[in-house]
């Protein structure tokens, strides 16, 4: 299992907390914009597992010992689109980003089908979503299975922003997008506005590895990009180290920028980070989740 | 080597900077390294070395003296013991490198171990030393040693000793460094000084000697033995130190062995024990009247029965006639005087006394022939070189023993008071002492001069290499019971492992003789250890643990190797 039991216990009663309020399709848990009275009962259907209890009707289940779910007219649910990056560069480290992203992914997925949310998982680079909408609790363990199996498809490799730009033009439902990448692409603050343009409430999760935060490196080297395969050659000494730190951290700061600017999230998570910190930390200190 | 993203590593190389003439140092842990091995490996170079506590160096000659002292037993189990095990100490902790030849200084030095690195051998070869009851030749000893290692740098010789020995002259130790080790810390210790018998107006008389060699008053019982069976015994009192004392006793006639035995609380055994034989034949002291002649000094010393002085002329209280003190004097190219021994051996130079007359010389002739007596008996002149003869005519009672086509070569005489050789050539003008039968003549002559043949019953100083004639092969019975096979050369048969005292058994064919090896030595009864020796003219003093340099260059380079099989691990890691 991706995540442990521990975990599990610890994303317990956590709902996404996106800054934006966004129309859903069908009825959920989470107030609109539209005008009405929130706590307007309007239908009722079957209760699956995971459920908020506090939706159930009691009286129901008491008389005819069936559970079932009292739903809202004007409460809908919320499009949570996982993007997963899963490009090459990810695979870098030990352990490797790859493990960490999934990871996260996977929390931040059951937090949302824990929430009522739609989940829509992604890996980055297909045009369509690699599994149809979950929901509830029961949908999880098709968000676990995804996030262990997920790997892009050989005609989708391209770069991450180009990846991103596919997105956008998939005309997806609009809604909180958790993306979860190393970000290394000098294109990639460009693409995140894009993708901010559309409406969506944008999440960034960068994911980087402790070797890449801080190389050591030594010796005349000729690196290649993992991904295009291209190279550079360079005589890895301190000024050289002190360079490659500046620009990763230029680069970071861009993106925390554009972030900032499109009024989304941003936070940098280490590859050997435990979840543990990352959701005490960054979900519920600084208000990601209520 | 691939990385996530080049697009953030600036394209540059080294190279570049480069250009500049001077640049800070830039702090690399491969450059660090590359210097950590370049240093070591310039101080491997250097061969630093280190001192050391240890007898080995590099080149070591471990010489252990075997001689009789070495049997005291102050230092448990005994002195020897003592050295075998310092010797042992030394092999085992010697380093791999390291070089050790083993010599035994006893009576006849030997090297029981070249100079080689194998210590398994090595303790095999000093396990079988044995400590002898002789005096050691500790000169030649490490004359020995100084050949083996003189030459080297850093050899050195270690000499195992309680430091009783004469002053070793003629030694240079080379580039040698010499270690003396003292062993022994006591002198207790009584032996026998003098055995022998006298005749006087009440007859044979036997005297026995003691004297306390320690610095501390001591006392003994002495037994006295007359062919085995006791004729008396005393108790000596206290002996002052270094004193002495005396015993007579009237000598049972017909007795031929005589052996004295002391019991004492001493440290050293082997000189309580004394033998002297009643026949006259038995025991010959001999002057060599001689310029100078040390073939003719060794054939005489080999004779077991000849205790030898030498001399350029005559002494004038043995001149004349009458009683001397020595049983036969030998004329070397001396002029033959009248002499009160009663036999004279004459090589060259005849005189009134002798039997011949000489009428000058000449070029010696071809040899004609010899005749089938005792005393020509396995000497061949057929071939021997003579440059010059004399040409004699024998006189008197003389008798022609060989003869050349110039004259008499060897002439005998023999009256009731006195016996004569006459040779008519100087065995330094002749290669005859290069030959086999030299020392058989001059044992012939003895038996001869000496009135008695070969005695079946010798007494020795242990570890003194003597001859008896023979052209049987023999076996030795030691006093232990060990059989030892000796094979002869030419007509004698050389016996050199009487080196314990004791009885010993010498069988050749059917005969029997019977030895008495006995110690009676002053230097070896002298057990004191001396802190310092005399060789070569300069004073060595005893080290207890020397200091030696060990190179240390190995480790450093080891270090080196090591430093850089890190540098390029760490290099390969990081590229």
């Amino acid at each position: 299992m991706i995540l442990d039991p521990r975990e599990f216990r610890l994303l317990d009663g956590l709902r996404l907390n996106p800054r934006k309020a966004f129309s859903g399709r069908v009825r959920g848990e989470r107030l609109t914009r539209k005008k009405g009275i929130s706590i307007e009962f309007a239908d009722y259907r079957e209760y699956s597992d995971g459920d908020d209890l506090r939706h159930l009707d009691w009286n129901v289940l008491a008389r005819l010992d069936t559970p079932v779910m009292r739903t809202y007219q004007d409460e809908e649910d919320l499009a949570v689109h996982l993007l997963l990056d899963t490009s090459p560069s990810m695979d870098f480290g030990e352990p490797s980003k790859r493990e960490q992203a999934n990871r996260i992914a996977t929390a931040l997925g059951y937090v949302a089908l824990a929430g009522g949310d739609a989940v829509l998982p992604r890996a980055m680079g297909p045009r369509e979503p690699d599994v149809r909408v979950l929901r509830g609790r029961a949908g999880f363990p098709r968000l676990a299975k995804w996030s262990q199996t997920v790997r892009p498809l050989e005609r989708h490799r391209e770069d991450l922003s180009t990846s991103i730009r596919c997105f956008v033009r998939a005309q997806v439902r609009t809604g909180l997008v958790c993306l979860i990448s190393d970000g290394l692409d000098p294109e990639f603050p460009a693409a995140l506005r894009t993708l901010a343009g559309r409406g969506h409430e944008l999440w960034f999760i960068q994911v980087l590895s402790p070797i890449e935060l801080d190389p050591d490196l030594e010796g005349d080297l000729r690196l290649i990009d993992g991904e295009s395969g291209a190279a550079v050659e360079v005589t890895a000494n301190s000024y050289v180290l002190k360079e490659y730190r500046h620009r990763l951290a230029e680069h970071n700061k861009a993106l925390v920028e554009t972030v900032r600017r499109v009024g989304g999230r941003y936070v940098l998570v280490k590859a050997d980070d435990p979840l543990d910190g990352f959701v005490k930390t960054t979900l519920k200190r600084e208000g990601w989740v209520a | 080597m691939r990385v996530p993203a080049t697009f953030l590593w600036p394209n540059r190389v080294d190279e570049v900077r480069a250009n500049a003439l001077f640049q800070r140092l830039r702090p690399s842990w491969l450059l660090f390294l590359q210097l950590l091995a370049l240093l070591l490996t310039v101080c491997a170079f250097a061969k630093p070395q280190t001192r050391q506590q240890g007898l080995a160096g590099e080149a070591t000659v471990i010489v252990i003296d075997a001689s009789a002292s070495m049997s005291a037993v102050d230092v448990r189990p005994s002195r020897f013991e003592e050295a075998r095990k310092l010797a042992r100490e030394t092999i085992q902790s010697a380093h791999p490198t390291d070089r050790i030849a083993l010599i035994e200084a006893g009576p006849s030095p030997r090297v029981v171990f070249p100079l080689g690195n194998d210590p398994a051998r090595q303790l095999f070869a000093l396990d079988q030393l044995k400590p002898t009851d002789a005096e050691a030749d500790t000169g030649e000893a490490l004359r020995l040693a100084s050949a083996l290692v003189g030459s080297i740098d850093g050899a050195r010789i270690v000499l195992l000793s309680d430091g009783d020995f004469d002053p070793v002259q003629n030694f240079s130790r080379g580039k040698a460094a010499l270690v003396f080790r003292r062993i022994g810390d006591m002198d207790d210790n009584v032996s026998i000084s003098a055995l022998g018998l006298a005749d006087s107006a009440t007859g044979r008389q036997l005297y026995a000697g003691l004297r306390n060699q320690s610095s501390k008053p001591m006392e003994a019982t002495l037994t006295l033995y007359a062919d085995g069976k006791p004729l008396d015994s005393i108790r000596s009192g206290a002996i002052a130190p270094h004193g002495q004392f005396g015993h007579t006793v009237q000598a049972p006639s017909g007795a031929k062995v005589f052996e004295a035995k002391i019991d004492a609380p001493d440290l050293l055994k082997s000189d309580n024990y004394a033998v002297c034989l009643a026949d006259s034949g038995a025991s010959l002291r001999v002057l060599l009247v001689s310029h100078g002649n040390p073939f003719l000094e060794r054939a005489l010393a080999l004779d077991p029965r000849v205790t030898l002085d030498r001399a350029t002329e005559v002494p004038a209280e043995e001149r004349g006639s009458g009683g001397g003190k020595y049983d036969l004097v030998v004329f070397d190219g001396i002029d033959e005087i009248p002499v009160k021994a009663r036999g004279v051996l004459t090589f060259g130079n005849a005189g009134d006394s002798s039997p011949v007359t000489d009428a000058g010389q000449a070029s010696a002739g071809t040899f004609v022939s010899a005749e089938p007596k005792a005393l020509m008996k396995g000497v061949d002149f057929r071939g021997v070189y003579i440059e010059k003869q004399h040409r004699v005519t024998p006189k008197g009672t003389g008798e022609v023993m060989a003869q050349t086509s110039t004259g008499p070569l060897v002439v005998a005489s023999q009256t009731p008071d006195r016996r004569q050789i006459y040779v008519a050539f100087d065995p330094l003008q002749s290669d005859f002492p290069l030959q086999v039968g030299f020392p058989i003549f001059v044992a012939n002559a003895l038996d001869f001069l000496g009135g008695s043949q070969s005695s079946d019953t010798l007494a020795v100083r242990a570890g003194v290499p003597f001859m008896v004639p023979s052209t049987q092969p023999g076996t030795l019975i030691s006093p232990d019971g060990t059989k030892i096979d000796l094979k002869p050369t030419g007509s004698t048969i050389v016996i050199r492992e009487a080196k314990k005292v004791g009885t010993y058994k010498l069988q050749i064919g059917s005969k029997t003789k019977t030895i008495f090896a006995y110690l009676r030595s002053e230097r070896e009864s002298n057990i004191t250890p001396n802190a310092e020796v005399t060789l070569g003219g300069g004073q060595v003093k005893a080290t207890i643990s020397p200091l030696r340099f060990a190179d240390f260059w190995r480790p450093l380079a080891l270090l080196g190797l090591l430093v850089l099989a890190g540098e390029w691990w760490l290099f390969a890691r990081k590229s």
